[in-house]
């Protein structure tokens, strides 16, 4: 049955509206879990506040057991489901100055809109800066086209270069997430901070 | 008890599930009998051999001819470029590749239909798709491109028109006889591209996407 689109049950069409759905759906969840807050989103980094780590962990787990559960049931052909290409030195090099500029700017770019939505200026500059650096990727493209461009590697995944069957790889990845969570909480009472 | 330790259980529970069970590698996409009827009835499966001569003047790489028929009659006489997967061999794994891709368009063909059609009805009921089967077979591939008929002078110029590319095409694949190209449409135009219906290709591809 699924992936919707490619398997042509939905258009194109329809699929870029449910996009926009979820899209907003996201955009809401991030706003209501205080991802708008540059203050909350740095206390990543100082261990006072580990809420980006649980959520986003907690969102990994949920949607690749979701996944996983609808292949068994048949529901979606995994094959079919897009997989980001690696290109590895640039996932190296942007995952720096990605880690870089949300230390710095105390956002990523999702939730840099979602605080720029509710008006807070740190993130309308974050904003700006986000579309200097596209313009710098743009204009300047020829110089680092072969880096960018270095590396293919393909879609490999993580269980698949262990040897490992999806299944297995998942629930190695549900304990390490549920051992963090328990770590996270800890370190913020051993890190705490009153107001921010 | 304390809610996350519940939820940490539940979620850890649901993995050992998942870990557990066999990864799933039936393919969920088949089609079922009463939509493969559907097919059928509209001959959705069947392509103009018109339009295969063209696409092969052209040196497209986009098709692919398969001759389902035994290796004995594929060495005796086959169409240009095409593969031999025997109608007895074609659910083997080894060529699920060919069969089962997005980029080519695949033409089955026998001496009739009746083989090429058996062969797209079992790979389409495993769900793959851009398989086709040359309509009407090599025989009539034979009558018409090999050595097409000359239509009487009063006939339509679609009629005449045809007649031309098939004698071009059967020339050019080196099928064809080697009577001279007619002059005879009424208009003289375009006498290489008569009104074939084009077949819809459809085209699975995964929909890019990502956050951060």
């Amino acid at each position: 049955m699924g992936p919707l689109a490619p398997n042509e049950i939905i258009t194109e069409n329809t699929n870029l509206f449910l996009a926009f759905i979820v899209g907003i759906g996201f955009g809401f969840i991030l706003e209501q879990a205080g991802f708008s807050s540059s203050r909350k989103l740095a206390g990543v980094f100082y261990g006072y506040d580990m809420v980006v780590l649980k959520v986003f962990f907690t969102g990994a787990i949920t949607a690749m057991l979701g996944l996983l559960f609808f292949s068994l049931f048949g529901w979606i052909d995994l094959d079919l489901v897009y997989v980001n290409e690696t290109y590895l030195y640039s996932a190296i090099v942007g995952g720096v100055i990605m880690g870089l500029g949300f230390i710095l700017g105390g956002f990523c770019p999702g939730t840099s809109f979602c605080g720029a939505a509710i008006g807070k200026i740190d993130a309308m500059l974050f904003v700006v800066g986000l579309f200097i650096g596209v313009l710098i990727f743009q204009e300047g493209y020829p110089l680092w086209e072969g880096l960018f461009k270095a590396e293919y590697m393909g879609t490999p995944r993580v269980s698949e270069s262990l040897g490992l069957s999806y299944g297995l790889f998942a629930l190695m990845l549900i304990v390490v997430a549920v051992g963090m969570f328990w770590v996270a909480e800890w370190a913020e009472k051993k890190f705490p901070r009153e107001e921010y | 008890m304390n809610p996350r330790v519940i939820l940490s259980t539940a979620i850890i529970g649901l993995g050992l599930i998942i870990a557990a069970v066999p990864q799933n590698t039936t393919r969920p996409y088949k089609v079922d009998a009463s939509q493969l009827l559907v097919e059928i009835k509209n001959g959705q499966q069947f392509i103009n051999p018109e339009e295969v001569a063209d696409m092969l003047v052209q040196n497209d790489p986009s098709i692919q001819l398969i001759d389902v028929r035994n290796p004995d009659e594929f060495n005796s006489f086959s169409l240009p470029g095409a593969i031999n997967i025997p109608l007895e061999s074609i659910l083997l794994k080894d060529f699920e590749d060919i069969l089962n891709q997005d980029t080519k368009t695949n033409v089955f063909y026998s001496n009739g239909t009746l083989q090429a059609n058996e062969a797209w009805m079992l790979t389409r009921q495993i769900g793959f798709k851009n398989n086709y089967v040359l309509m009407g077979g090599l025989n009539y591939w034979v009558e018409s491109i090999a050595n097409p008929q000359k239509p009487s002078n009063s006939s339509a110029n679609e009629e005449l028109a045809r007649y031309n590319f098939r004698l071009a095409a059967g020339s050019a694949l080196g099928t064809g006889s080697s009577e001279g190209i007619s002059t005879e449409t009424k208009t003289n135009t375009s006498p290489l591209t008569p009104a074939i219906p084009k077949i819809e290709k459809k085209k699975k591809k995964p929909v890019a996407g990502g956050c951060s």
